[in-house]
């Protein structure tokens, strides 16, 4: 049996955090060039780490083989080096190691948290699943008919359906358009040697992002980072793809499903984190949708009128596409009155500025309220990779207080009236509503099959 | 709106710290009483009563100047009269619609100005409420759920829209999936005559007929201090909680309470089968659900099982993943899970995915076929001793959160554990013996003991095309 050392079951009280700043981050470099962010938090034996690998998302899957990106995410902790799959399992389970590898449209990402007490072993694993994972067939037929059997579950959710259409439509001609999850017919054309391959081309040291929060110290990461990494081979970055207008604006798209409600999703161009007004289109989303209770749309739609259970409006952030959606359902016979309710927000965000009180509302929500998202290690760890993924500044946190502190309500109109544009919305609507003029039908899911 | 699920399970999801290596084997050896150690608790938390009867748990956490503050009601789905389902659920979202001093709505834009969040969620046995916010703002909400522990009122106009919005969520989360769908004709079944066998979020029919009147009558009957624990976890001390909670909370009035019940489940004889078939499902899923003691019931059981469901069921090198998805290939996913952090009874599901062409009858009998094997070859001490070290390691994971923590006692005391249960939840659990788990196994899950009560079996299947008429035809 393992000894676990006293530690564990002291519960010392450390100094609460220095306040000054939102996060202390801190940069990292090994000996060997590796960089990271780090947040030190001593007072649970936790260590969190998450990184990136950019550009190894699944824009890169060739169109015949959509889902290869998420097949290696599936498969890339199914045994590595001298251990088969399951006792590479076996071990992380032993040890209550979470590891755990990702995959987005852009990017390829994993994250390992750890006990302190297991620590060299965590990223002994870490390591040996990144350099020279097995792919052998097993597991790669096990992960093949899990994601299938994932398809055709989902195919029983209207959410996911309507999503899948908008990916379709939104972003046609565009690789973003690929189902990142594979169809049932991709899935058979992914083997051992196309994950070879894919994980060979893209997975390297100079495309690495890594984020640390826990119990480690810098001297001590600035070591592990090369332990873990450092096997890693340099890697021909892969090409970018090219930037997307979105497509299909003005128009609406009906997948017929015989529930009783209408589920709908409608989006329109968004704002780029880079951008000089982001922080002001978040103050303005705040107010219109994003918040719940007290946005406008849960306000009108919700609370008033009793037509929905929730009524969201959401930036995408995608590399080459950037987007603001609005998700929702209602019972069918109000789809029509749904989707105007909608517009006369959007209208209405151009025409007036928002109020003092709605400015100072979203102003205290939106500072006040990012400590409630860094309670864990892993949230941490979780913020720390995508400011750096999205190339922010190290004191990004800090610009961002700033400028929406120094919000005011024409500025927030005049960027609602840059940005808002309902006649650039294109909808999707799964269901049996009736009367929505115009109304494309979609006979066959995309990409599914 | 929850289910308790699997972060309800069990003292054992979500708990417990590591437990020194000397006293495992203390209790293994049951020998050395003379040297037992101080016992470690994973939380420390610290605890209060005020004299109107309100419980506070407080879980000092310093990481960020933030807290998590939540009242949980002794009170649930499963306490509302026959014919009104839904009710407490109802209530719940009322909560937000005007009360002493709060238009309706206000509760929470209030939070969102400060820079909180808020919610709250009904379950069979307990409704609670919560805020996570910066730690200078813990008397406000105070004040502010205070306000409505006694003071609701909502405008009539405001029930009538919201009853709109439950029924729009039922929609959503139920009627939209036949997934959902056919889980709620399954816990049905198996809760005969049982309150835990209405959907948490109530029938459709009785849920169009609710009204404020019998909203506030179940209100008048269970809100008060006396059915209510206050827990708070982050940048506090027990002492600041308590000094709050009393000029806050302290005032109320206590209610006279009824009591708990819940009608019994009678045995049962006949065998049931549940059967969803649906043009839209693609994918099947079979499973078997059975009545089982919860913690509340018996304790000793409780831990056995949620042993059981770590051997069974924890990760993928588990019994049943192995065996159904691994070797025999029969399926895409597997397992087995515990609802034991109930009040009344506590059910467990056995459940597996098929893979196409796989006759969903042969993988019910797999699953039975595990069961069977581990009742007939025992448990290896090794196998036992590495699941009871990973349930310990959950324990300090669950110390790396604000709110879980918060959860975790909210649920326990509301099902009727007490503080020390979870506090010390590492070692009882260690003292889980393999005979222990044998025996619950062969009483509660045992295919080929016909003394127990018989499961439920539950099959999700795409609906069958009938076959096209033949070409020809016969003359």
């Amino acid at each position: 049996m393992r000894v676990i050392p006293a530690l564990l079951i002291l519960f010392i009280a450390f100094p609460a955090h220095a306040r000054d700043k939102v996060l202390d981050i801190q940069q990292v470099t090994s000996p060997g060039g590796i960089k990271a962010w780090l947040v030190e938090d001593h007072s649970v034996p936790v260590i969190a780490m998450q990184f990136g690998f950019r550009g190894a998302g699944g824009a890169l899957d060739p169109a015949d083989k959509q889902g290869l990106s998420r097949m290696l995410s599936n498969t890339m902790d199914e045994g590595a080096g001298e251990l088969d799959s399951q006792a590479f399992q076996k071990e992380l389970r032993d040890l209550s190691i979470a590891l755990s590898f990702g995959s987005d449209r852009d990017d390829f990402s994993g994250s390992l948290k750890t006990l302190t007490q297991n620590k060299k072993r965590a990223f002994e694993l870490t390591a040996l699943a990144l350099t020279k994972p097995r792919f052998d067939e097993e597991p790669v037929q096990r992960m093949r008919e899990a994601n299938k059997s994932r398809i055709r579950s989902s195919l029983t959710d209207p959410d996911w359906i309507t999503a899948r259409i908008m990916n379709d439509r939104a972003f046609e001609g565009h690789v973003y358009a690929q189902n990142s999850g594979g169809s049932l017919s991709s899935l058979e054309r992914i083997g051992p040697e196309d994950l070879r391959a894919f994980h060979k081309n893209n997975i390297g040291k100079n495309n690495l992002v890594v984020a640390v929060a826990g119990d480690m110290t810098k001297e001590e990461l600035a070591a592990t980072l090369d332990q873990v990494f450092g096997g890693l081979p340099t890697i021909t970055p892969p090409a970018p793809a090219a930037d997307l207008t979105l497509q299909n604006t003005g128009k609406i798209f009906v997948f017929k499903k015989e529930i009783p409600q209408t589920i709908v999703e409608m989006m329109q161009p968004g704002i780029d984190r880079h951008h000089p007004d982001y922080q002001l289109a978040q103050v303005m989303n705040f107010v219109l949708g994003s918040s719940g209770f007290g946005s406008r749309l849960t306000q009108e739609i919700r609370e008033k009128r009793g037509l929905t259970y929730g009524i969201y409006s959401y930036f995408i952030d995608m590399k080459h596409f950037d987007g603001l959606q609005v998700s929702t359902s209602t019972e069918t016979k109000n789809t029509a009155e749904m989707i105007s309710l909608v517009k006369v927000e959007w209208e209405k965000m151009k025409n007036e500025p928002i109020s003092e009180q709605e400015l100072q509302d979203a102003k205290s929500y939106l500072i006040g309220s990012l400590p409630l998202s860094l309670t864990s290690t892993g949230d941490i760890a979780g913020l720390l990779l995508s400011l750096q993924m999205d190339d922010m500044p190290v004191d990004y946190l800090e610009q961002r207080e700033n400028r929406i502190k120094n919000a005011t309500a024409a500025d927030v109109q005049r960027v609602a009236r840059e940005l808002l544009d309902s006649s650039k919305m294109i909808t999707v609507l799964t269901g049996i509503p009736e009367n929505i003029p115009g109304a494309v039908p979609i006979e066959k899911l995309p990409n599914v099959e | 709106m929850q289910r308790p699920g699997r972060i309800a399970v069990s003292l054992a999801a979500a708990l417990l710290l590591a437990l020194p290596v000397s006293y495992a084997a203390a209790v293994k050896k049951e020998a050395v009483k003379e040297e037992a150690p101080v016992r470690q608790k994973i939380f420390n938390a610290e605890t209060f009563k005020l004299d109107n009867g309100l419980e506070i748990v407080v879980i000092p956490n310093h990481r960020a100047p933030v807290i998590t503050h939540m009242v949980w009601y002794k009170v649930g789905a499963a306490d509302e009269d026959h014919g009104v389902s839904g009710v407490a659920h109802f209530l719940e979202h009322l909560m937000f619609k005007g009360s002493e001093g709060l238009k309706p709505g206000e509760f929470s834009e209030k939070i969102r100005s400060l820079g909180g969040n808020d919610n709250a969620f009904t379950g069979q046995d307990y409704t609670a409420y919560y805020q996570s916010i910066s730690v200078d703002q813990l008397e406000t909400v105070m004040t502010m759920e205070a306000g409505r522990m006694r003071g609701l009122n909502p405008p009539p106009e405001q029930v009538v829209s919201e009853n709109k919005v439950i029924l729009e969520e039922r929609r959503q989360r139920t009627d939209n999936d036949p997934r959902a769908r056919f889980a709620e004709q399954l816990n049905a079944a198996l809760y005969i005559n049982h309150p835990y066998g209405n959907p948490i979020i109530g029938w459709a029919d009785e849920m169009a007929a609710l009204t404020w009147e019998k909203c506030k009558a179940f209100y008048d009957r269970w809100y008060g201090p006396n059915n209510a624990i206050l827990v708070v976890s982050g940048d506090v001390t027990g002492q600041q909680v308590y000094d709050l909670a009393k000029k806050i909370y302290g005032p109320l009035r206590p209610v006279p309470l009824p009591e708990r019940t819940r009608a019994a489940v009678p045995p049962l004889e006949a065998s049931v089968t549940v059967r969803l078939e649906d043009k839209t499902v693609h994918q099947a899923l079979v499973q078997k659900a059975f009545i089982v003691p919860s913690h509340h019931q018996n304790a000793k059981e409780s831990l056995a099982l949620q042993v059981l469901e770590e051997l069974m069921a924890g990760g993928p090198t588990s019994r049943l993943y192995k065996a159904l998805v691994v070797e025999q290939k029969i399926a895409t996913s597997a397992g087995l899970s515990y609802q034991g952090s109930m009040w009344s009874d506590g059910d467990m599901d056995l459940y597996a995915a098929p893979l196409p062409g796989q006759k969903p009858e042969d993988v019910i009998a797999a699953l039975d076929e595990q069961i069977r094997l581990l009742i007939k070859n025992g448990i290896p001490e090794a196998e036992l001793s590495e699941a009871l070290t990973r349930m310990q390691a959950e324990a300090v994971y669950a110390r790396d959160s604000l709110s879980g923590p918060a959860m975790i006692f909210g649920y326990s005391l509301a099902t009727g554990a007490t503080i020390d249960d979870v506090e010390y939840w590492p070692y009882n659990i260690a003292a889980v013996t393999a005979d222990d788990i044998l025996a619950v196994t062969k009483k509660y899950l045992d295919p080929d003991n016909t003394q127990k009560r018989p499961p439920v079996t539950g099959y999700l299947l795409p609906q069958e095309i009938p076959p096209a008429p033949a070409e020809k035809a016969a003359p």
